[in-house]
């Protein structure tokens, strides 16, 4: 299954899943997306960058203190969940997606989680 | 047994103890089961080793605040609903003058069953300085009751119940009002979220978990607040807007990083497994 199928996948599984994006967080760029979410590029640079900022400091740095190096963030606001996952191996790679609040968070996580890994591995 | 092992038992066995947080954030520490709730109080006092303001608040009404710091009460700072707390109030320094007064304070809020609450935060006068206060030890002495028990307590053989202050106020009024807000977040994040503190608006100071984790998190505040809100503003669509953000390997096991700000007030924590699970829930009422 290539990445367009995958994420296609993703959003079917998880119609609260309004935007299921793979990124290349070292290029900062969204390489290929699905959901119903209509966006725009500079809504897609956004959200790179937003990916790039979780897993930044001063959050990152006390995490990395504390327990280790993060690969998964979650960050929720009034209008939206977004949740961001690196790759372990490869942690360029990343998803990066825009829920509603009401979705399944510990399914979708494990889902994400075996999608990337599929990706990654595949590429 | 040897003596010397027991403070190491009991210190295991309140680690083992799920501890239960109400809205408020604050964290329930005698049950309405609990046979002698004074020597839970004493207890708790007597694990704060740091200098903290806890505030105890029964159910059944009254509340208590003390300073506390190195297993020794320094002052009463606040009593609600508790009558004869004139002459410990206003006290720089308890002495030993003081200690059936202050006994009969924490005997009148520390009322048998009623659940007893605690809520810690900073004190408010440089108690780390302070050497005096009265010792947690001899206020347990007086009242039989061991500070390392690893067995469940008797009922206490002193406190008769004509000389305890009477509650003055309604049941539930000096509780915490806290339902929606960062502390009533963290305490829909239930037993996960294992040490957290706000900073900030007007829950300041507002803390629960193990001290060298709270004093911690504290610290990192102290430091980092304005990168942190640099770091939210960024992941915000506009500055200053409500946002929670989780940090971890996983999310679903091993320790993740929670930070939550609402309005003023930042919530910086620590959630212990899954992090997944409960915190949808309790982050929308926390934006109401």
């Amino acid at each position: 299954m290539g990445v367009t199928e995958s994420l296609g996948a993703v959003v079917k599984a998880f119609p609260q899943a309004r935007l299921v994006a793979f990124a290349d967080l070292s290029s900062r760029m969204i390489l290929s997306s699905a959901g119903t979410l209509s966006t725009t590029q500079e809504h897609l640079d956004k959200l790179c960058d937003q990916a790039r900022a979780s897993f930044d400091d001063p959050l990152f740095a006390l995490s990395v203190e504390a327990f280790g190096e993060p690969n998964a963030a979650v960050v929720m606001g009034p209008e939206n969940l977004r949740f961001f996952l690196r790759s372990e191996t490869e942690p360029a790679d990343a998803m990066c997606c825009i829920c509603d609040h009401g979705i399944d968070l510990p399914a979708f996580v494990a889902k994400i989680r075996t999608t990337l890994e599929s990706i990654t591995h595949a590429g | 047994m040897n003596r010397g092992t027991l403070p190491i038992l009991a210190r295991l066995q309140s680690l083992q103890t799920t501890a239960r947080i109400v809205p408020g954030g604050a964290r329930i520490i005698s049950e309405t089961t609990d046979r002698n709730p004074v020597a839970q109080l004493l207890r708790v006092t007597n694990e704060t080793m740091l200098a903290r303001s806890l505030r105890f608040v029964s159910t059944g009404g009254p509340s208590l605040t003390l300073d506390v710091a190195g297993r020794r009460i320094l002052r009463v700072t606040d009593a609600q609903g508790l009558a004869g707390a004139e002459s410990c109030i206003g006290l720089e320094a308890l002495e030993d003058e003081q200690k059936d007064d202050l006994i009969k304070l924490l005997q009148g809020v520390a009322i048998p069953r009623e659940e007893l609450h605690v809520i810690s935060g900073p004190v408010g006068r440089g108690g780390e300085e302070v050497s005096v206060g009265l010792p947690v030890a001899l206020l347990a002495d007086l009242l039989l009751i061991e500070l390392n028990a690893t067995e469940p307590d008797e009922e206490p053989e002193v406190a008769p119940e004509e000389e305890a202050p009477l509650p003055t106020s309604k049941p539930g009024d000096s509780l915490a009002d806290g339902g929606g807000g960062l502390s009533g977040f963290a305490s829909a994040l239930g037993p996960a979220l294992v040490a957290w503190l706000i900073n900030g608006g007007s829950e300041d100071g507002r803390t629960d978990g193990p001290e060298e984790m709270v004093s911690h998190l504290d610290g990192f505040l102290g430091d980092e607040r304005e990168s942190l809100e640099r770091q939210f503003d960024v992941l915000s669509a506009t500055p200053g807007d409500p946002i929670c953000m989780i940090l971890g390997a996983t999310l679903v096991e091993g320790h993740s990083i929670v930070a939550a700000r609402v309005g003023a007030a930042i919530l910086l924590g620590v959630i212990e497994g899954d992090a997944t699970t409960a915190t949808l829930g309790a982050w929308r009422p926390a934006l109401l």
